[in-house]
């Protein structure tokens, strides 16, 4: 039995601002990597995909079927989750180009309100789907990982925090890479541009969409993946909130860029790390006081902190 | 053409809806408004099996005033508004009377409802204090309420010589009901309450809200709201390296929080109804739902399944399903005991003493701490 002395932590201010930091930039790591298929889809095909918060969720359950599969071979430590994860972001890229082939090309040329409406279809019938299949319960990921981690005085950071960030963050930089350096990266940014235009010059738009809902779709499982890994359990309804918050992010960046959807689930994460520790606010507010920010983003900048201005036609 | 296809479709629809027959009902349909979907399904199946058990027992023994009980369900998924719906089915059912009510924030709305319709209503786990005040007098509640648990949990507390303490809340009614109580009494009580958080449902990440803890000096985390975000914030506090005392609300007293939380749910302390495995009465009543359902009961079947008998009993009683006869009854109950003990009641309708007792993770499951 400890004495109350020894169950307490003394934190000065600048523990807590660095664990705070912490905490953002993990939580803000996982926003990004949903927020990137966003702003990629939106990017080719001008759509907002609300269904992409259930991809993700789609992906955590694939990323936990698959866990189990491997875990026989591989184990269930770092081998296996990562031989799942790569497994997730596989199969949910396909069924990313199969909902773009079934739903969204044949709503291509109708007006954008359909297409939208059809997103949202889309969302419902994941949704459902997974709460049919798994009764609404919930259901426990279960890794072989500890809790162990880095200890630096009164900070910590367990090791499992630092694996993810650190494979978001080479997840990002990967997909940079993809778009800036490809043929296929070159296609989807003329796409954004123009789509007529890159059909005349002999681009295979269709294929580039396709391209895109995989990468978008392949990105939100691995981050399902590692969140079912981080937080140890999975459930139909995880996608709503997390696909609100990156759809945020994904705006407070600039809608379309894909620097911006990194850097506003990163700010995104962050304000709500900072916004929980300011007195006053806790908890409870902290979710108002982000919106507030997000509100004041969009007032003085109201295409994002990166996005470029362009001509709406609804 | 069309539109006398359409006339004869609907003209067809119509004559089978009024043609459907009126039949004098050999069975007794009773309501069981439990959450069957959402974050708590685990708990709302789990009471249904528990009634179902019960509802077999009575009709085994020739049913209630020579009718078989017959179970219909409405899914309150733990949601207020789902609720209103599934109350509403249930009213318009001609039901004898409904047995549930889990989650107390869904409970609290459907109480206007079967008020007007005069539906007797026993309220087997919900148990917010806020219900007290809302029951129009045809709802009774068999689990001990708030009050007591946090008489329970304040002296557990101050026993185990905790100097400041952590209250975290889900915001909806039954958690932060608990929490504002506790935190009264606590304070009034001459402690320091060091932090008092309420966090969305759904959130995944506590990491910030753990820090805040952490730095605020609490000794002890009071966590008021349900097992699925339990656990989870159970595995960030121990992640995030909190070393204080973690103790639960009856809402979290689930096996479920320990596949969630792993292992950092070892050496939790949870408050608790009265669970199956620590009433030595209920051996046979673990032993038929485990022959039944292939899996243990859970923390809340017991009272579903004397929900259910004192239903029973109270029609018995009555001699006839007139509703205020029913209610009559059940107000008239006094002492009658099936597996948590005698239940009689207040002249508010709530138990008459208080059933609480305390449990600790042990091993990746609960072991029984004091009563």
């Amino acid at each position: 039995m400890r004495t109350p002395e020894e169950r307490t932590t003394t934190m000065s201010f600048t523990d807590i601002f660095l664990q705070q930091l912490i905490n953002g930039l993990v939580l803000g790591s996982f926003y990004a990597l949903v927020a990137l298929g966003y702003t990629m889809i939106f990017g080719v095909i001008k759509l907002l995909n609300f269904a992409h918060g259930d991809v993700y969720m789609v992906g955590a359950f694939v990323g936990f079927g698959a866990l189990s599969l491997v875990a026989g071979t591989f184990g269930a430590g770092w081998a296996g989750i990562f031989v799942a994860m790569v497994i997730s972001m596989i199969v949910v890229g396909f069924l990313g180009v199969i909902i773009e082939q079934a739903a969204y090309r044949p709503m291509l040329n109708a007006p954008r309100l359909s297409i939208l409406i059809t997103a949202l279809a889309v969302s419902l019938v994941l949704e459902n789907s997974a709460l049919a299949l798994t009764d609404g319960q919930i259901t426990a990921f279960n890794t072989d990982l500890g809790f162990n981690g880095i200890e630096l005085g009164n900070l910590y950071v367990s090791y499992t925090q630092v694996v993810l960030v650190v494979a978001s963050f080479i997840l990002m930089i990967a997909l940079e890479l993809f778009v800036s350096r490809t043929m296929y990266g070159k296609a989807m940014r003329a796409i954004s541009i123009d789509k007529d235009m890159c059909r005349l010059m002999g681009i295979n738009v269709q294929r580039v969409i396709a391209v895109t809902f995989f990468v978008g779709s392949a990105l939100a499982a691995a981050a399902g993946t590692m969140a079912g890994v981080q937080y140890g359990r999975i459930w139909y309804f995880m996608g709503f909130l997390i696909g609100l918050k990156a759809f945020t992010a994904a705006v407070i960046g600039g809608i379309g860029s894909i620097t911006g959807a990194m850097l506003g689930g990163l700010i995104l994460g962050l304000l709500e790390s900072f916004a929980t520790q300011i007195p006053g606010i806790g908890g409870e507010w902290k979710d108002v006081f982000t919106f507030g920010v997000l509100i004041l983003v969009l007032v003085l900048k109201p295409t994002g902190l990166l996005g470029k201005s362009e001509v709406e036609r609804m | 053409m069309r539109k006398l296809l359409t006339t004869l479709a609907s003209a067809a629809a119509l004559g089978l809806v009024l043609s459907a027959p009126v039949q004098a009902k050999d069975t007794l349909t009773v309501g069981v408004q439990v959450p069957t979907t959402g974050s708590e399904a685990t708990y709302g199946t789990d009471m249904y099996n528990a009634m179902k058990i019960a509802a077999d027992e009575i009709n085994a023994k020739g049913g209630v005033l020579g009718k078989k009980i017959e179970l219909t369900t409405g899914d309150s998924a733990c949601d207020p508004q789902q609720s209103v719906n599934a109350a509403s089915k249930l009213a318009s059912q001609d039901v004898v009377g409904v047995v549930g009510g889990y989650c107390s924030g869904a409970t609290l709305p459907t109480l206007k409802i079967y008020g007007d319709n005069n539906v007797p209503f026993v309220i087997v786990a919900a148990n917010s204090t806020k219900l007290i005040p809302a029951n129009p007098g045809n709802a009774f509640m068999i689990n001990s309420t708030g009050f007591d648990q946090v008489k329970k949990a304040v002296g557990f507390f101050e026993k185990k010589g905790v100097k400041s303490l952590a209250i975290v809340n889900q915001g909806d009614a039954y958690s932060q009901d608990l929490a504002n109580l506790t935190r009264n009494q606590w304070e009034k009580d001459g402690h320091k309450v060091a932090a008092y958080e309420t966090v969305s449902k759904g959130e995944q990440s506590f990491a910030s809200l753990v820090t805040k803890i952490k730095s605020s000096g609490a000794d002890a985390v009071f966590w008021t709201a349900y097992y699925a975000d339990g656990g989870l914030l159970i595995r960030q506090l121990r992640q995030g390296g909190f070393r204080g005392i973690i103790a639960v609300g009856d809402g979290s007293n689930s096996p479920k929080l320990f596949e969630i939380a792993g292992r950092a749910a070892e050496g939790v302390y949870g408050f608790s109804n009265p669970t199956a495995d620590f009433l030595p009465e209920a051996k046979g009543f673990i032993k038929s739902y485990k022959d039944q359902f292939g899996n243990a009961p859970g923390p809340y079947a017991p009272l579903a399944y004397d929900g259910m008998h004192l239903l029973a009993w109270a029609i018995d009683k009555a001699g006839s399903t007139d509703h205020d006869a029913i209610e009559k009854a059940l107000a008239s109950v006094d002492g009658q005991s099936w597996l948590t003990g005698p239940i009689s009641f207040t002249d508010k309708n709530t138990l008459a003493r208080s059933n609480f007792i305390i449990l600790k993770g042990e091993g990746g499951h609960w072991t029984l701490e004091s009563k």
